[in-house]
């Protein structure tokens, strides 16, 4: 007999005020790990998008920022043009290095190569571009041909195929970048010529044909000359370039930020009062328990139990039941968002990346340790109180 | 040894009521004794017991343990100072309800840094030998009598071989049989293993067993015998 093993039988044997404790535990650190992990998901999403797109800033026509970050992070389809024209414009302006034009396409509804309903096609200029060439160069050795393409992490060609139909057009699939949770992983990479092939054959092969307005460009990505600051570039082609917004890389995706700071909030609000409620709760609990146990720890004291011991045997049951009840919120937690996420994704509207497994273990621990630190907090008073009656008095009626 | 000395114990109840339940008492219990207290309900019998065990601090007044003023005293060190020397039987059923009668009578010994934990086990059965319980050790408290229950306190109670044994008005929930068999035990106890017993009672014709007989009234003692 130890003080493990008497802590363990008062669990069992007082199942109503282990049940709540546990519940109360699960819920407390399920909750903090969903937070913790949508919240960081979307985070280390969107700046793995950012970092994936390699460029200072991003060009767009004006007033679609909203649709081209939308095709971007969520793969909705963006129908935006603006002249191949600013390409030269933006060249021109002192500080840009390197300009290189994009065509921002989308796939049919269902298409049948993808595990997505909705494929973001992204045609870049091979003679220009500095985000998707130098990859595949390293990834593959070279870039790609015409009829070639390179796609993201959800991008398959279908069983049984040994290429991926797109408008009756038939496209390889080189290489997968790796996954982001954004719409860059249900996106495919193909060069202007491709896309335009593609275009002309649609007209004769698809149902729909897939239309690229001449002359026309969806988005323009810049890296700034070595030294250079990218806000005053930025400025600098917003005053020379009329009709296009540049948007500083860093500052992309705003109003996904925004809005995951409003999921942010309101988890945190939840979170706050389902901890204060779970620690009245807990701390009633523990009370009532405490209090029915009056006798039985007013015996423990008089058979030679100190204080302290009370305090540590009574502390025990709640970090035993902390610890139970916490592990099971986290693994279901942890099951809810693995199976469902692509539900979560969609019901939120934010990009979501599984972290990796050290940052998943740090953000479980916080988890855990606020529910210890939960269920300890509401048992220490009760507790205290109890080791610190007289054991005469904590016997009598 | 146990002095008592002039030992007041006061109860503010609430601000208007105040209850004196012990008013200074000097008592001396000797090694060896067999002392039954006596007394009405309310007279301060179970609160003089309580005061001689250190389970409630006098109000005025000194509890000597073996030279030892027990209040001079850390919570340790009086906690140490019950668990090796003194053995408790109470009137209410005392054992934990989640703890099979072996473990029960074995709990005592996790309190007790000088006990043999190996050797606990053994002498836990040998105790519930002595009380005749030996077959029940697996059994929990709720499919024990109340008498059984009784003496797996005895056997808990012995478990730290004490020296001082205070019972508790230990046969008040009993028969008139299971009582007398009860006090028969406590009586065997104190002959067999000549440990000092101090026990409250409010029933007079227990008096007989003990070799002191104290009665207590309104927190005085009236009359001691010896």
């Amino acid at each position: 007999m130890n003080l493990t093993r008497l802590a363990l039988r008062n669990i069992a044997g007082n199942s109503f005020r282990s049940w709540v404790v546990i519940l109360c535990a699960m819920l407390v650190a399920g909750l903090a790990l969903a937070t913790t992990l949508v919240i960081r998901g979307a985070e280390n999403s969107l700046n793995l998008a950012i970092n994936r797109l390699g460029a200072d800033i991003i060009v767009v026509p004006e007033g679609s920022e909203t649709k081209v970050e939308g095709a971007l992070l969520m793969s909705t389809p963006a129908n935006v043009w603006m002249p191949d024209s600013v390409v030269a414009k933006i060249a021109n302006v002192p500080g840009v290095g390197v300009v290189s034009p994009q065509l921002y396409l989308s796939s049919m509804e269902n298409s049948p190569c993808c595990s997505v309903s909705n494929m973001f096609l992204v045609a870049y200029d091979p003679t220009t571009d500095f985000t998707v060439e130098p990859w595949l160069k390293q990834k593959i050795g070279s870039g790609l041909n015409l009829g070639e393409s390179v796609g993201g992490t959800y991008v398959f060609v279908p069983e049984g195929e040994q290429a991926i139909k797109l408008y009756g057009y038939y496209l390889t699939l080189k290489a997968n970048i790796e996954p982001t949770g954004t719409g860059l992983d249900q996106s495919l990479f193909m060069t202007f010529d491709t896309a335009s092939d593609m275009a002309r054959i649609s007209k004769t092969m698809a149902v729909e044909s897939l239309i690229i307005p001449e002359n026309s460009i969806s988005a323009a990505l810049v890296r700034v000359s070595p030294g250079v600051n990218i806000h005053d570039v930025a400025v600098e082609i917003f005053r020379e370039v009329p009709g296009v917004l540049p948007i500083e890389s860093l500052n992309m995706f705003q109003a996904y930020r925004q809005q995951m700071n409003g999921l942010l909030r309101s988890n945190l609000i939840i979170l706050t009062i389902t901890w204060a409620l779970s620690v009245l709760l807990i701390g009633l609990v523990f009370s009532m328990a405490a209090n029915e146990r009056r006798r039985e720890l007013g015996v423990l004291r008089a058979m030679g139990a100190t204080r302290v011991f009370v305090l540590r045997s009574l502390l025990m049951e709640a970090g035993i039941l902390a610890v139970g009840g916490g592990g099971i919120g986290l693994i279901l937690t942890g099951l809810v968002i693995l199976l469902f996420r692509n539900l979560i994704v969609q019901s939120l509207g934010l990009p979501f990346l599984l972290p990796s497994i050290p940052s998943l273990i740090t953000q479980a621990a916080g988890g855990l340790g606020l529910a210890i630190l939960s269920v300890t907090l509401a048992a220490l008073i009760p507790a205290y109180r109890i080791s610190h009656t007289e054991p005469a008095v904590a016997m009598r009626e | 040894m146990i002095q008592l000395d002039n030992i007041h114990r006061t109860y503010i109840l609430n601000k208007d009521s105040v209850v004196e339940a012990v008013k200074g008492v000097n008592l001396i219990i000797e090694n060896g004794d067999y002392i039954i207290i006596t007394g009405r309900s309310g007279s301060g019998k179970t609160t003089l017991l309580n005061l001689t065990a250190g389970l409630t601090r006098p109000t005025s007044g000194r509890v000597i343990l073996d030279g030892v003023d027990l209040w001079t005293l850390s919570d340790r060190q009086q906690s140490r100072l019950r668990s090796q020397k003194l053995g408790f039987i109470f009137q209410f059923p005392s054992l934990l309800p989640t703890l099979n009668v072996l473990e029960n009578v074995v709990l005592p010994v996790i309190f007790n840094d000088k006990s043999d934990r190996m050797a606990a086990f053994e002498r836990a059965n040998e105790l519930l030998k002595l009380v005749g319980l030996e077959s029940k050790k697996d059994s929990y408290p709720r499919q024990l009598s109340a008498g059984q229950q009784q003496r797996v306190v005895i056997s808990r109670a012995l478990m730290n071989q004490p020296e001082i044994l205070l019972a508790d008005e230990p046969t008040s929930d009993l028969d008139e049989r299971t009582e007398h068999e009860i006090v028969e035990l406590i009586s065997k106890i104190h002959c067999e293993k000549g440990i000092t017993i101090v026990m409250v009672t409010h029933t007079t014709k227990l008096a007989s067993y003990g070799t002191k007989a104290i009665e207590m009234v309104e927190g005085m003692i009236k009359n001691s015998s010896v």
